[in-house]
């Protein structure tokens, strides 16, 4: 096998996620879900659920209930704000996006997001100001 | 007896690598440190929701194990693509606690972990107990400790792999 055999696969996989806005994939995922809504998102936010182990999570045990302050996992590791008007990365890396949905929703839910759960939150952490 | 070349040699070479030895048992194990999680994925990925942990905290077994699991990670979803998820067990797996690149602090806590057992936690390592014994239960429960696994509540330097003692400095609250 020859050098450039290998330069093209390593060149896609060094090459940065592309940087979006916070708008950008709210819009994305609108596409797919229809419009959002940030009272339906915040609703969400704060909904308490009660896991088959008996625990009642939301966001908020992590998050806290101010989505501008920081916040802590239970590894007491801190944990940067979701408001995007306090923490400027936040939204901005579609990938990242996902994988946080994926795994959040999971341990919250106990099951994935529905493309419109997360267009809603989405929308309702924008709004924060 | 008369001093030869071949007696020389030997005591020499006696001298060199015992005070080698002494130097480098010392060295590694009054230090009390480790050599920190500098794989950029193992560091962004192990350390966004704790203290991205030293390989050599625990064997490659242990390692194995917890990132096969890692869709019921303490109770959460950690799950990686499957290409992070091959990197950081090989970064892991590389510098674990019984690989060829750990020091002796490491190849202390593997020996003391029984061969069929695959600890998922370094807290629950005998090493770890006989080190945190007199650390009272009350202590623990302080508000900004919160968890065995937040190390840099007291160990000051541990996210730089330092766990000295005199750099330990517990919460009064």
């Amino acid at each position: 096998m020859k050098l450039y055999h290998l330069a093209v696969p390593l060149l896609l996989l060094s090459a940065p996620a592309r940087a979006e806005t916070p708008q950008q994939i709210l819009a994305q995922y609108q596409q797919q879900a229809g419009a959002a809504s940030a009272a339906r998102g915040e609703k969400f936010f704060f909904a308490r659920n009660t896991l088959p182990n008996g625990e009642v999570v939301s966001c908020t045990s992590c998050h806290t209930d101010n989505p501008k302050a920081v916040g802590k996992t239970r590894a007491h590791k801190q944990v940067e704000p979701l408001a995007p008007v306090a923490n400027r990365e936040r939204f901005t890396d579609p990938a990242k996006v996902e994988k946080w949905f994926k795994r959040n929703c999971k341990d919250v839910l106990a099951r994935e997001c529905t493309v419109q759960e997360k267009a809603d939150f989405v929308a309702f952490l924008i709004s924060v100001k | 007896m008369g001093i030869t070349f071949k007696n020389l040699g030997i005591l020499l070479t006696t001298l060199i690598s015992s005070g080698f030895l002494l130097g480098y048992s010392w060295g590694s194990g009054s230090d009390a440190s480790f050599p920190p999680a500098t794989h950029k994925l193992t560091a962004e990925e192990c350390g966004s929701c704790h203290m991205a942990f030293p390989a050599g905290l625990l064997p490659a077994r242990s390692w194995q194990h917890m990132m096969k699991t890692l869709d019921r990670h303490f109770g959460e979803d950690a799950s990686l693509s499957p290409e992070e998820n091959a990197a950081i067990t090989r970064y892991l797996v590389d510098n674990a606690a019984d690989s060829r690149n750990a020091n002796l602090l490491m190849r202390r806590i593997a020996s003391g972990i029984p061969s069929g057992t695959a600890p998922q936690r370094f807290t629950e390592t005998r090493h770890f107990g006989y080190l945190h014994d007199e650390v009272p239960a009350n202590i623990w429960k302080r508000a900004k400790i919160g968890s065995k696994a937040n190390c840099v509540a007291c160990h000051t330097r541990a996210e730089s792999g330092s766990f000295i003692e005199r750099e330990i400095k517990i919460p009064k609250d």
